[in-house]
């Protein structure tokens, strides 16, 4: 028992080590990116219309068409790394993957654990529900049960807004939050405004309506702290396919409405 | 690649773990509670009831059995209410938990009551027990003993599966540390935290198992006079 137990922490311990540093990194991730020719981009295939997995089983939607375009002007191999939403920060920070393209809209929270580039796109969030539940106002949430997708825009700003004795309830992933909705098990929830009209225009028998617009925000692709490099290499694509209209054309493709004015920080 | 662990975060958020890990202690209580009454009912059953309620009982255990629990999970919370029976997570979580463990449950002590010697049953029977006094003195007492270090086994596969339970919205301990995760970005930090709870409640019920069987199974045995 003891032998044994002294295993385990042994066992814990070395699993510790291989998260730490192991040596000195001698080359920056781009560096590492061009000289492997290979570049790992974490992607949330559950959240139409940014990530989805089509007919195929093959990743599809505007994040992936982002990431495909950008591994190819990169001139690497693109490897998907397919996380929930809730894994899109931990995957970079762990080392799992190179850049996270995954719609992430661009908080000053996340900005504390990792690095954003300049936005590609826009989203907005909102809430929505059946026509029989009455929300007209955020005053309105008030004893509503709201369902919400953890490590989401909408965690980190419907919260702020709802008042008190609202009922908020978390879910892991988006599918599961819708799944919540459709069988009455929240009353209202809160996702990107594309995401809704998605599960709107599937479900024309629950008669579901937008109530409330939460806020919109603009998302870019992420990186780790201290990637600079890569960053900047990134910023550099994003200026280049804004200018000749490639971000604009995957937009228009995956959400039917025109790509607004990109800002740049 | 460098992460510097901040395990000062965990500090600051104790409290809610605390209370998520006591969701999960309560949970697995009560589902442990419930479930080996059921399971005890449909043992009962399988060895002694007319053959459509066996078969009914084995249907039901091969099932729960040979289906992942988070689809159980899922089917309880997400397509009941389309039959008109909407339970809220918690709920849905305890009678998920509840099915799955009686069905694991009602195995283990099968193998537990087929162990007993067909002549004590017999004897037992020509005493002019009735077949529910056989299993209620007879049976049931040694087939507990003999099934109870797999019935605590299981019970602490359905505290660490209780986990899964977090995908409907239920905010046990893994919910917690996932919310934590999701807020702070400090993913390692919550893991491990949530994993020491676990492993501390793990250890936690399997001393108190241990010692409700010396209680149980092992001290009247000492105390009782030599014949």
């Amino acid at each position: 028992m003891r032998t044994g137990l002294i295993g385990l922490i042994a066992t814990a311990l070395s699993a510790v080590a291989l998260l730490a540093p192991t040596t000195a990194d001698a080359q920056n991730t781009l560096e590492k990116i061009l000289a492997s020719k290979k570049i790992r981009v974490a992607i949330d295939v559950a959240n139409p219309p940014f990530g989805v997995l089509d007919k195929a089983g093959q990743p599809d939607g505007s994040d992936v068409a982002v990431a495909r375009l950008l591994a190819k002007d990169l001139g690497a191999e693109l490897e998907f790394v397919q996380v929930p939403s809730t894994g899109r920060i931990p995957a970079l920070l762990a080392g799992r993957a190179d850049v996270t393209i995954a719609s992430i809209s661009v908080t000053t929270e996340r900005a504390k654990a990792v690095m954003y580039c300049h936005p590609n796109g826009a989203l907005s969030i909102t809430i929505f529900g059946p026509q029989g539940v009455k929300i007209s106002s955020p005053a309105d949430l008030a004893g509503k049960r709201v369902g919400i997708t953890r490590a989401t825009l909408e965690e980190a700003t419907v919260p702020k807004m709802a008042p008190e004795g609202t009922k908020i309830v978390w879910f892991d992933d988006l599918a599961s939050t819708v799944q919540a909705l459709l069988s009455g098990q929240v009353d209202a929830a809160a996702m990107t405004a594309f995401a809704e009209k998605t599960v709107s225009d599937a479900n024309p028998g629950k008669h579901l309506e937008n109530k409330l617009l939460v806020t919109t925000a603009f998302y870019g692709p992420i990186v780790r702290q201290n990637d600079f490099e890569l960053r900047q290499w990134i910023n550099t694509w994003i200026f280049v396919n804004k200018n000749n209209g490639n971000l604009a054309a995957i937009y228009k493709k995956y959400t039917g409405v025109e790509l607004p004015v990109l800002p740049t920080f | 690649m460098h992460y510097a662990f901040h395990f000062n975060v965990v500090w600051e958020h104790w409290r809610e773990l605390v209370e998520g890990a006591w969701l999960t202690i309560r949970l697995s209580a009560m589902a442990m509670g419930i479930g080996l009454l059921a399971a005890t009912a449909c043992a009962y059953a399988k060895t002694t009831g007319p053959a459509a309620v066996r078969w009914a009982i084995a249907a039901y255990i091969e099932a729960i059995r040979n289906t992942p629990f988070l689809v159980q999970v899922f089917i309880i919370y997400f397509s009941l209410p389309a039959t008109g029976l909407s339970l809220d997570a918690n709920q849905a979580a305890l009678v998920a938990m509840v099915v799955n463990f009686a069905a694991y449950g009602a195995e283990i002590l099968r193998s537990g009551l087929e162990s007993i010697g067909r002549g004590q049953i017999d004897a037992a029977r020509a005493l002019g027990l009735t077949r529910y006094q056989v299993f209620r003195h007879v049976m049931l007492f040694p087939a507990i003993k003999v099934a109870y270090p797999a019935l605590a086994s299981q019970f602490i596969l359905l505290m660490l599966g209780s986990s899964v339970v977090s995908a409907i919205s239920a905010v046990e301990l893994t919910a917690v540390a996932n919310s934590l995760q999701s807020t702070t970005f400090r993913p390692f930090e919550f893991y491990f935290a949530s994993m020491a709870l676990y492993l501390g409640m793990a250890l936690g019920f399997r001393a108190l198992f241990t010692g409700v069987y010396w209680v149980t199974f092992v001290r009247p045995r000492l105390t009782r006079p030599a014949v």
